[in-house]
């Protein structure tokens, strides 16, 4: 390695993102069903419930679909006209694939990578229990990238009741990490034993540096006030990982991205996440 | 055999020398023409500075000691001991090697505590992030820095920094600008000091003129130039402040990201490593005037001050030794010695029978011919061989210390390397990050950009020089 290289990486790794609080807009949010009139009324109100304590959440103007959206052409003209800064819905809509719960449905799979505004995929109408929905107190965001990802932190900040606590969570997946790792053990001029430590230190601090940034952010800017941030930083098997966390941690929320800039379908994660793990909100941005 | 004095060194076997034909002398000064040629086009014949000088250094002792030209035999120590000491050996500037060998230690272990990117990131945040802010920033920096460490180091501190806090800022279009004036800057500041530089060191202690002399008298050029460099660079390269206050608060986000804490590997090392290199100044500054230092010189204060950083590294002590630009200090090596032939074959007396016309010409007209002349012949080839040659030659005239004569090969050597990227090895890192970060720069491209900075630079150290030196 050149000292040129040596002081580059000094300063790149000195050069880091810090996080600036943006501003999370919720003045129109649409609730989308396949339930005749009551039946959708209900689970509106249970969705405004749930969502209480949420920052801007109550002066929002509250739109209404209820089994107006049978084609997905239709719902994504619904929220063109509509405009709204939040689509509520649930999986399978307008279809009986629920039973098989293999997939997402058309509809939330279309609607996530189509719209700008983020989608709060909930829970099925028979699962929207008072257990399973309850409040926003236990929020957890969820990335492989979470360094510079300010978008993701500003909408879990936002859901994050006060009181509640906030957990951005990364997870590195190892299987790549051991894949590349393999290969540099074949690469004579690089050391394995010191390509592992230094390149595992070196992914693991990013991120917990970014937090650091977000909970400075956070006290600096009085926003967040009465939030707690807990971080959960660590390699392994992503999707094993978040299912655990959820799970021991009982989420009340997921935060994640769906959207990936170099395809057209969700993002790897973020599918059989919100396939799997059928009873946790999610908002998906 | 006769015994040469050791305390005296080599210059006094030397001080009758032998009668030499001419075609001799000739033969010798063809191999210093071909060393001097390899070292100009080290890049196209792909072979490193040392072997060049090694080869070259084998061949001159080969023949030099075939013809009778080397003074053999053993010398004679200060304590009046017998010593057989290979001729060859004799041949290197010792005191040299241990300035550079131990100050590049003591460098690199400082530098690792992560004191000097500390600094570094600690302007780039004072600036603001504004571009007028951060070339006076880094320009200064550049020049501190290679006054105090050494102009290659300095420039990969810097241009290393340049690169990443530009790339930050969205500012990429400005990087040759601001690389291109901190390769020009590292120059000015190897002025800066004794040590800054190897000509200075060379031509200064051939010449006996301490640390605080030197710097006494570098300093105000320094800052002129500095200063000057800086201006036009802004202007060549519209590096213009910030105008409004919404630009001022975005740069300052964004240079507000940088952390001077994270190549810190120790807070007790770090402060450690500051409190050092203030002593080491010091003690260098003083080498000429403090009790036992000035007995045992500036080699042992660096070696010694090398010694202590390395006591923090004391189980891996090796990762700096393999650090050491081994190569350069075999260039020198093979250089002194190549030098030292030359000087018993006569040859250095035949160029100083050239140069004594130069000298001839008075202190005014003179040591300007001089200085332009060794910028010019600096900004081709290596300027060490230059400074090496031009030292023994005026030291062999007995020129005195507070001549002019050496200030212009001081002068010369260091801002020849300005012309040209080969002109220094400082302008040949500031290329090499150019080409790195993908940006177009030619031998020529560059030539045609610095050269009316060294222009201005070259006149400003000649009516320096001829106003206040001569």
């Amino acid at each position: 390695m050149t000292r040129i290289d040596q002081f580059e990486s000094v300063f790149r790794a000195a050069a880091k993102s810090r996080y600036t609080p943006g501003e999370v807009k919720l003045d129109r949010i649409m609730v989308v069903t396949d339930l005749d009139a009551d039946a959708g009324r209900r689970y509106t109100a249970r969705i405004a419930t749930f969502l209480e304590g949420v920052t801007g959440i109550d002066s929002a103007a509250w739109t209404a679909l209820h089994g107006e959206t049978e084609t997905v052409g239709a719902l994504l003209e619904a929220v063109q006209n509509h405009e709204p800064d939040l689509v509520c819905t649930y999986r399978n809509l307008h279809s009986g694939s629920f039973r098989w719960p293999y997939t997402l449905g058309d509809h939330a799979a279309v609607l996530t990578q189509v719209t700008r505004a983020p989608v709060l995929l909930l829970p099925r109408p028979e699962d929207m229990t008072d257990e399973a929905v309850n409040n926003t107190d236990r929020v957890m965001a969820i990335t492989d990238h979470l360094a510079g990802d300010a978008r993701l932190v500003d909408h879990a900040v936002a859901f994050t009741r006060t009181g509640g606590r906030l957990t951005l969570a990364h997870v590195e997946d190892d299987g790549v990490f051991e894949r590349y790792l393999d290969v540099v053990g074949k690469i004579p001029e690089i050391d394995t034993d010191t390509a592992r430590e230094l390149i595992r230190a070196r992914l693991l601090k990013e991120p917990a540096d970014y937090v650091e940034t977000i909970r400075q952010a956070l006290a600096e800017g009085g926003l967040g006030a009465g939030i707690q941030v807990a971080s959960e930083i660590t390699m392994g098997h992503q999707l094993s990982v978040y299912r655990a966390l959820v799970e021991r941690q009982r989420i009340d929320l997921l935060v994640l991205n769906t959207k990936d800039d170099d395809q057209l379908a969700m993002h790897g994660l973020a599918y059989p996440l919100a396939v799997e793990l059928r009873r946790v909100p999610m908002l998906m941005l | 055999m006769t015994p040469t004095v050791l305390a005296a060194g080599a210059a006094a076997a030397s001080s009758t020398p032998p009668d030499v034909p001419l075609w001799v002398t000739t033969i010798f000064a063809g191999l210093l023409v071909g060393l001097v040629l390899c070292l100009a086009f080290e890049e196209k014949i792909h072979a490193k500075k040392s072997l060049i000088a090694g080869v070259f250094a084998v061949i001159s002792l080969f023949l030099g000691d075939a013809l009778g030209l080397l003074p053999v035999g053993d010398v004679v120590n200060i304590w009046g001991q017998h010593l057989h000491l290979p001729v060859w050996l004799q041949g290197v500037d010792w005191p040299v090697i241990g300035i550079i060998l131990g100050s590049s230690l003591f460098v690199d272990v400082a530098s690792g505590s992560g004191l000097f990117t500390w600094i570094a990131v600690k302007l780039t945040k004072a600036s603001g992030g504004d571009p007028y802010k951060l070339l006076w920033s880094y320009g200064v920096m550049t020049v501190v820095f290679s006054a105090v460490l050494n102009n290659v180091t300095a420039m990969i501190i810097v241009g290393s920094l340049t690169a990443v806090s530009l790339d930050k800022l969205d500012r990429r279009d400005k990087l040759l600008g601001f690389l291109l004036t901190e390769g020009l800057l590292t120059n000015i500041g190897g002025l800066l000091t004794l040590i800054s530089s190897v000509p200075n060191i060379i031509v200064g202690t051939t010449a006996g003129i301490s640390f605080m002399k030197f710097f006494v008298v570098a300093a105000p050029f320094v800052v002129v130039a500095t200063v000057v460099t800086i201006l036009l660079a802004a202007k060549q390269f519209g590096i213009t402040r910030l105008a409004d206050d919404a630009a001022r608060a975005r740069a300052t986000a964004q240079v507000a990201g940088f952390d001077e804490n994270e190549g810190l590997s120790s807070r007790a090392f770090f402060s450690f490593s500051a409190v050092m290199t203030l002593a080491f100044i010091v003690c260098i500054a003083g080498a000429s005037a403090l009790p036992v230092l000035r007995d045992l010189g500036m080699a042992f204060v660096a070696c010694a001050f090398a010694v202590i950083m390395l006591v923090r590294y004391k189980s891996e002590v090796d990762r700096f030794y393999r650090a050491v630009d081994w190569d350069l200090l075999g260039f020198f090596a093979g250089l002194f010695i190549v030098i030292n032939v030359m000087e018993h074959a006569q040859v250095l007396a035949l160029i100083g029978r050239g140069l004594e016309h130069v000298l001839a010409m008075g202190d005014l007209l003179g040591s300007g011919v001089l200085l332009v002349a060794s910028a010019g012949f600096s900004s081709v080839t290596d300027n060490i061989p230059l400074a090496a040659m031009l030292a023994k030659i005026l030291g062999g005239l007995g020129t005195p210390g507070d001549s002019a004569f050496w200030w212009s090969v001081i002068f010369g050597a260091n801002l020849g390397g300005n012309i040209t990227p080969i002109g220094s090895a400082s302008t040949l890192v500031a290329v090499t990050i150019i080409h790195k970060n993908k940006l177009p720069m030619t031998f020529a491209g560059f030539v045609k950009a610095a050269v009316p900075y060294a222009a201005v630079q070259i006149v400003l150290a000649t009516a320096y020089l001829l106003v206040f030196l001569r």
